[in-house]
């Protein structure tokens, strides 16, 4: 049953092209969203997020050598990061409160390579295997029924990071935490001036996106091996941040997926056409298309008054 | 002022710096009576907001530090306490600017004023009425984006959520600013309400001096970081100085108070002159 001269076969492999491209895109959703929160928070470009991801999930498998089983090296991992976290805000982030943002950035520049060295200084250099128990092969399930293939690892991924920045959404809407955060984020002299404590969000922020950058870590972690690369990977979330906009949780969210689809269907369907390789560029050109056509990016929230 | 009155707020012979070097305050001295509206006054860069800061303890996220002189709050001396500390002991300052959470409705920017307090859901739904009470206009608005209502709403979206913290005290930085005159009567009325039903004591800053005195109990004016004259509210308003030179009445343009203070020779029986 052709659609448009289309044989079925075809939308279906188009079908899941782009299924895959969403659930790529899921991750790289999560790690803008990391970078989002520290932007709204300290209007700072966390540079260092990529080695967070890589010092998180590296510190992991670490604790799983060491003997620690899954869950308790998991809830190790948080507390390290939250410490990290901690640590970063106290350290860096506070007593450089007021600079301007090419300092920050600066900062968060010399702390990625704190935690890119301290990492390797603690647990070395060569590439680890993560197994999650979950296999990198098309769900036999979806293939007979469906004769879609796409990867149990990949619908994990999509699935965990979809559900990590759902739980996050809800949690700033509907906490008090949460209603401090995006007070912080509008205007930190305001929030300041009705007493909501700064350090404690900046210490919920950073915490917050170690934990992201954990989760991250370790589905990217499972696929192509827990290693150095990790920190340029995360790189990918300029692009996204560009498309979604700095400052918008949604941006982060939808410039994710769209990145992740146009990379997935440029690589299948135009990659051949110049050797491949494609899906390590397009992202930027898009972005730079965006930016000559959205400055502030798809949801950038135009900084509506402020004096 | 009655020295022996019971003073909630007492500056006394404040200097500030600005980033080590420049000096904002030389000599500010001003006190408020508990329960009081009293008066700061002064131009563009007299120094109103950093004496407010230096009171809230703003001034540290500025670079701004009190070098000499001291601040009593409610028997407490204000050294190196947070704004957190300071909304803590019942200081709240309402930022020039008005500076709402410009993505968040207007409820929830009342809502963030009670960060400092732990309220049960019916507390918080207790305390939104208190506050819809007197700032009619912010119920109907509630669910609107800050950002997007007037300029009188976010005026009174900033005193509302400020007085959410139940404060004893109101540091209020030139409300009436870039406001319509009908409106700046509705804020200023308001602000005499919660003066007199809630007690809360104010600190007023304000470049719109007519208003100001027309509301306040007491006033002080001071320029280019120094106090150069205080009184009764009525008093000023009817001193011939401050009418010549706030009220633009004076023929030879405008000009230094502290000029228009030095051709004086007399000295007004209820008015100090520094
Ligand atoms: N953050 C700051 N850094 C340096 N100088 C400042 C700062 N804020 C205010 N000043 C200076 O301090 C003086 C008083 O300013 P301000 O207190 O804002 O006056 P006003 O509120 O009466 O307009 C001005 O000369 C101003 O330039
Ligand atoms: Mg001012």
């Amino acid at each position: 049953m052709p659609i448009w001269g289309w044989p079925m076969t075809e939308i279906l492999f188009f079908f899941e092209v782009v299924l895959a491209g969403l659930l790529a895109g899921t991750m790289y959703s999560l790690v803008a969203l990391g970078f989002v929160l520290i932007y709204k928070a300290s209007a700072t470009f966390n540079f260092a997020q990529g080695a967070m991801v890589f010092f998180a999930v590296l510190s992991f498998v670490g604790f799983m050598e060491l003997g620690l089983p899954f869950v308790l090296a998991f809830l190790v991992t948080i507390l390290l990061m939250i410490a990290v976290g901690y640590a970063t805000e106290r350290l860096v982030i506070e007593p450089l409160t007021g600079q301007s943002e090419d300092t920050m950035l600066m900062a968060t520049i010399g702390l990625a390579f704190v935690l890119q060295g301290l990492a390797q200084a603690v647990w070395g250099v060569e590439v680890r295997r993560l197994d999650l128990g979950i296999p990198d092969f098309p769900i036999p399930w979806l293939a007979d029924n469906l004769g879609i293939f796409v990867s149990a690892l990949d619908v994990t991924a999509g699935v965990v990071a979809g559900v990590l920045i759902i739980v996050l959404s809800l949690l700033f809407r509907f906490t008090k935490m949460g209603l401090g955060l995006r007070a912080v984020a509008d205007d930190p002299g305001a929030a300041a001036s009705i007493g909501i404590p700064l350090k404690n969000i900046m210490l919920l922020v950073w915490s917050t996106a170690g934990i992201v950058a954990l989760v991250t870590g370790m589905m990217w972690g499972a696929r192509a091996g827990v290693q150095f690369a990790l920190v340029d990977l995360a790189l990918k979330a300029l692009p996204v941040l560009i498309i979604g906009g700095f400052s918008s949780i949604p941006g982060a969210i939808v410039g994710g997926l769209i990145i992740g689809v146009v990379e997935k269907t440029l690589e299948v369907y135009v990659g051949p056409y110049f050797g491949g390789g494609i899906e390590g560029w397009a992202p930027y050109v898009l972005a730079i298309l965006f930016l000559l056509w959205r400055p502030e990016g798809l949801f950038g929230e135009k900084i509506i008054r402020r004096v | 002022m009655n020295a022996t009155a019971d003073n909630i707020l007492t500056i006394d012979a404040i200097e500030v710096v600005y980033d080590n070097v420049i000096a904002a305050l030389h000599d500010v001295s001003l006190v408020v009576p508990r329960g009081k509206i009293v008066a700061l006054l002064g131009g563009n860069g007299a120094g109103k907001s950093t004496t407010l800061k230096s009171v809230s303890t703003m001034l540290g996220s500025e670079r701004g530090k009190v070098t000499q002189g001291t601040i009593t709050y409610d028997g407490t001396a204000v050294r190196d306490q947070t704004p957190s500390d300071m909304v803590g002991l019942g200081m709240v300052q309402v930022l020039e600017g008005r500076r709402c959470f410009g993505h968040l409705t207007v409820e929830e920017n009342i809502i963030a004023g009670a960060f400092s307090r732990k309220l049960s859901k019916g507390d918080m739904h207790a305390e939104l009425d208190r506050i819809y009470g007197y700032f009619k206009r912010l119920k109907d608005r509630r669910k609107s984006q800050a950002g997007y209502t007037s300029g009188g709403e976010q005026q009174m979206t900033a005193v509302a959520r400020a007085m959410m913290a139940k404060p004893k005290m109101l540091l209020l930085d030139e409300p009436s600013m870039g406001l319509a005159p009908q409106l700046v009567a509705e804020i200023f009325n308001i602000v005499q309400e919660l003066n007199q039903q809630e007690g809360v004591s104010i600190l007023l800053a304000e470049q719109n001096t007519n208003v100001a005195l027309r509301n306040a109990d007491y006033g002080y004016i001071i320029e280019s970081g120094h106090a150069v004259m205080e009184g009764n509210a009525r008093d000023l308003l009817e001193d011939d100085k401050i009418k010549e030179f706030y009220l633009g009445i004076s023929k030879e343009g405008r000009k230094n108070f502290r000029d228009v203070l030095r051709k004086e020779s007399e000295t007004h029986a209820d008015l100090h002159h520094h």
